[in-house]
């Protein structure tokens, strides 16, 4: 066979073959067989001893405040740094010990008298026995005023009466109820309602928002409950002895009257007659 | 003198016996099967546990451990713990152990390597483990049977669990691709650290696998 003829056979052979064989992966094994998978236990043990020198570190920041918080506390100082709560009055390093934290976890910043702390990172900010800071403010080296952030927002406490219990309630309670009026302009009933009941448990003598629940609930088509929210607001008024006189009864003056309509209607429907929807506006 | 002739082998009268050659094969094969019946039917062997062993190809305890080697790595050397300990003025992050899921189409046991991991977190000292749900469960009941019949100075006090910061957790995917006699397995591990309040993940650990089973066209599988 000439070249020619024999290069023309070869070459189809060639690529028939190469067809037939499949697409096999070229890679070299990186672990076989009889190889050692390596142990952790030695990286464990540094890094254990690289955090032990860290904390150690922490320590020794936080004892030298603990010494300046100690040395420089007063009567309600002391015993708030021994809660574990920040109080108005107190100095950074105090603030830092009732917080349990160190100067890596706040950001200072000062102008003039004025010093304002707040957390270096917000995904973990400091907090103290009854929340978690937002902010401290200090004037004169002394805290004038902070802020806890809460589910509702921030919460400023500015004056003593601010750390009290009933004023935290106040404060939460008016946030739930603007919440509550929000969801109400927008038409969503159910969780304004929502809201204002919740308002409600910590502004439970709130005439103004039990006339809220009563006239959502009215528009609800819940005559039963209804009935005895305006009851229970009529009541708080009384037992407030909020006459017709005066502002803040000018402003309540309409809802007492839609109130009283609405027991009778209500009274009548849950005795038996056709129900009678009430009209939309409720504002008290 | 006149051979006495049995099938299959000759004997002579002197009683010499003198084997054809498929004879002497029979005999040598019945032989050679009476010492295989003899000796033991398995032979086992403590081998090193870090020894890289591949029979299948299927997932074994190496990988197990190269996962658990991996997460180890980058969660003890990720910036989350550091943080955490320099913004709470040295405490440790509590680490609770959550699910852990095998979306894999293999069995594949999840805890020899989130317990090798566990073990790393507390030798280390740097991260607080609390007993996953299924542990506290144990332990509560036993705490409550402690307050009725345990002596009042060796009880052990109720609601004083300490809370997790954070929860591990992670799922194991594979995917694979076969053709002939040939076969890629690749298996993406994955492991979250979750902050309990925020809802955060402050940390994210990968490992990766990839395997190539070839079948050769002769010998067992």
């Amino acid at each position: 066979m000439r070249t020619a003829t024999r290069f023309l056979v070869l070459v189809p052979a060639v690529a028939l073959l190469t067809g037939c064989v499949a697409n096999r992966v070229r890679e070299a094994p990186i672990l076989v067989n009889g190889e050692r998978v390596k142990n952790t236990d030695s990286l464990v043990a540094a890094v254990g001893a690289r955090g032990d020198v860290d904390r150690a570190r922490l320590e020794a920041r936080r004892d030298s405040l603990n010494q300046v918080a100690m040395s420089t506390c007063n009567g309600a100082v002391c015993a708030a740094l021994a809660r574990g709560e920040v109080v108005l009055g107190m100095n950074t390093a105090q603030v830092m010990v009732a917080t349990k934290t160190t100067p890596e976890a706040w950001s200072l910043r000062a102008a003039g008298p004025a010093t304002i702390m707040t957390p270096r990172t917000l995904a973990r900010a400091p907090r103290d026995g009854t929340g978690e800071l937002a902010m401290v403010q200090l004037q004169n080296g002394g805290v004038s005023t902070y802020a806890y952030r809460e589910r509702q927002g921030l919460r400023v406490v500015a004056v003593a009466e601010d750390t009290t219990t009933a004023a935290r309630n106040r404060v939460l309670g008016d946030r739930l109820e603007r919440e509550g009026d929000d969801f109400l302009s927008a038409g969503d009933r159910a969780q304004a309602l929502d809201r204002f009941d919740r308002a409600l448990l910590l502004k439970p003598s709130d005439p103004g928002l039990e006339y809220k629940v009563a006239a959502l609930l009215d528009l609800q088509l819940r005559p039963v409950e209804a009935l005895m929210r305006y009851q229970r607001f009529l009541q708080q008024l009384e037992l407030e002895r909020i006459d017709a006189r005066g502002e803040a009864n000018a402003k309540l003056t309409e809802a007492v009257v839609r109130a009283q309509q609405r027991i009778i209607v209500l009274r009548r429907e849950t005795e038996g007659a056709a129900p009678e929807p009430p009209a939309e506006d409720i504002r008290d | 003198m006149t051979p006495f002739i049995v099938r299959g082998f000759q004997m002579s009268l002197a009683g010499r016996l003198s084997l054809p050659r498929a004879g002497r094969l029979a005999l040598l094969a019945i032989v050679a099967a009476s010492a295989a019946a003899c000796a033991p039917a398995k032979r086992v062997s403590r081998i090193d546990p870090n020894a890289v062993t591949d029979l299948s190809g299927k997932w074994n305890d190496a990988d197990s451990r190269l996962v658990a080697n991996a997460l180890i790595e980058q969660s003890l050397t990720g910036a989350w713990q550091k943080r955490f300990t320099a913004s709470h003025g040295g405490k440790n992050p509590t680490v609770m152990i959550g699910s852990f899921r095998n979306k894999s189409m293999e069995l594949i046991p999840i805890q020899t390597f989130t317990r090798d991991l566990e073990r790393a977190f507390i030798n280390s000292a740097q991260v607080s483990v609390v007993a996953s749900k299924e542990e506290r469960e144990e332990i509560r009941a036993e705490r409550a049977d402690q307050q009725n019949n345990a002596a009042a100075d060796t009880r052990a006090r109720q609601a004083m669990e300490a809370g997790a910061n954070y929860m591990l957790q992670g799922d194991v995917q594979s995917i694979e691709d076969s053709e002939g006699r040939e076969k890629i397995i690749y298996y993406q591990i994955d492991a979250t650290l979750i902050d309990l309040e925020s809802g955060q993940k402050v940390w994210v650990g990968q490992h990766r696998i990839k395997k190539y089973i070839e079948r050769r066209r002769l010998g067992m599988e």
